[in-house]
């Protein structure tokens, strides 16, 4: 290790266009990031599909991990500038001076951080995995493979007011539901039986199906019953779907929603 | 994990709780940095379907730390409890708090945004597995 500052690379500011790329996947890099300006996106590459991970905002910082773990291997994330943006670069060897110098405790501290986070993420991968395989399994139809999906998705809890109708149906049909949980792969439901137009859900049965998971974001699906549950009284009916169809660019919304 | 005298060096006194004693609720406010000397202790979280162990920490772990170390707010990010009886030592926060203070700037960046992640990770791994219940 050189004592010699002239020898580290200094720091240096550099601008991207909306849409530039920062960091490929894949590529050689040691570099540690500074978001000034502007916002970045994380996106991880999967099947062909890149899907966005992460929104990085002014004061946050890109390749921290790979610093403090030593790693020196290819970056496992691109990064793309969803704005114009400014990054402030440095180079790992003007940080390890003063990383080194650290008193022990608080390096030790960050180990700890380090080893921690390294296992909640081994964690979320391993849950949407399981929930994954818990998809394909329940799975009866085709036209959606959720194999060919990003593997890093998982249900979230929600409280969204949809209407939905039976796909034999007439087109004016609207029936009320509200959307408790949804995933990649599908999504459940609690329906009032007041509100059910002469229409008893069943098995097997397909929906069509519209949400807004933005207020000006309205998204179609069809999605196949799964199972159904009535509560005790009757009144409310929990359902269980799996998505049969979704346009491309719908499912790219509702992953952006799934990990925002 | 053992603690070393590096450590040890930083304890100004030592607590012991009973099985299932709460030593850091999550949301509250403080700045007590521990590290465990015997004993485990668990973490977790608050969901939709009550506290959820995301993770077990063991002899020589530190908890505590994150809120001194996250920067912008010092609140619980997850509570603590004890799984059986727990000794832990109690670390000389002020001293801590001084010599992270000192460290240059790019550095408490660097390592601040890791436990804003960590946190952030926690409560995604949370979420999933109430989602997968």
């Amino acid at each position: 290790m050189t004592k010699n500052k002239e020898k580290i690379p200094p720091v240096v500011k550099l601008n991207y266009f909306k849409g530039d790329l920062i960091i490929k996947s894949g590529d050689y890099g040691i570099s540690i990031y500074e978001v000034i300006s502007g916002k970045v996106g994380i996106f991880v590459e999967s099947g062909g599909a890149e899907t966005r991970v992460a929104i990085l905002d002014p004061g946050m910082i890109l390749g921290e991990m790979a610093f403090l773990s030593g790693n020196t291997g290819t970056r496992s994330a691109s990064a793309r500038a969803l704005e114009d943006c400014c990054l402030e670069v440095w180079h790992p060897a003007m940080l390890l001076n003063d990383y080194k110098q650290m008193p022990d405790l608080l390096r030790r501290i960050a180990g700890q951080a380090l080893k921690l986070i390294t296992r909640m993420n081994k964690m979320v991968v391993e849950l949407s995995l399981k929930q994954e395989e818990e998809l394909v399994d329940g799975q009866t139809h085709g036209g959606y493979d959720p194999q060919e999906e990003n593997r890093k998705f998982y249900r979230k809890s929600v409280s969204l007011e949809c209407v939905f109708r039976p796909v034999n149906s007439p087109k004016d049909l609207k029936l009320p539901g509200r959307i408790r949980d949804i995933s990649k792969g599908g999504l459940g439901m609690t329906v009032k039986t007041s509100g059910l137009i002469n229409y008893t859900p069943d098995f097997g049965d397909e929906l069509f199906i519209s949400i807004y998971l933005m207020p000006d974001q309205k998204m179609n699906m069809t999605a196949k019953i799964l199972w159904l549950k009535k509560d005790k009284t009757e009144s409310t009916i929990s359902l269980g779907t799996v998505f049969t169809h979704m346009e491309p660019d719908d499912r790219k919304r509702l992953g952006f929603f799934l990990m925002a | 994990m053992t603690v070393d005298s590096k450590v040890i060096g930083y304890m100004v006194s030592e607590e012991r709780f009973p099985d299932k004693a709460v030593i850091i609720k999550e949301g509250s406010i403080g700045d007590w940095v521990y590290v465990i000397l015997e004993g485990r202790v668990k973490i977790k979280k608050q969901t939709s379907r009550g506290l959820l162990t995301v993770d077990t920490l063991s002899e020589g772990n530190f908890i505590g730390e994150m809120a001194m170390l996250k920067q912008s707010n010092s609140k619980r990010s997850a509570s603590a409890v004890a799984d059986g009886p727990v000794v832990l030592g109690v670390l000389d926060s002020v001293r801590l708090l001084q010599e992270w203070e000192a460290q240059p700037v790019r550095i408490k960046k660097l390592i601040s945004n890791l436990i804003q992640n960590l946190e952030k990770t926690t409560k995604k791994a949370a979420d999933m597995i109430v989602a997968s219940k």
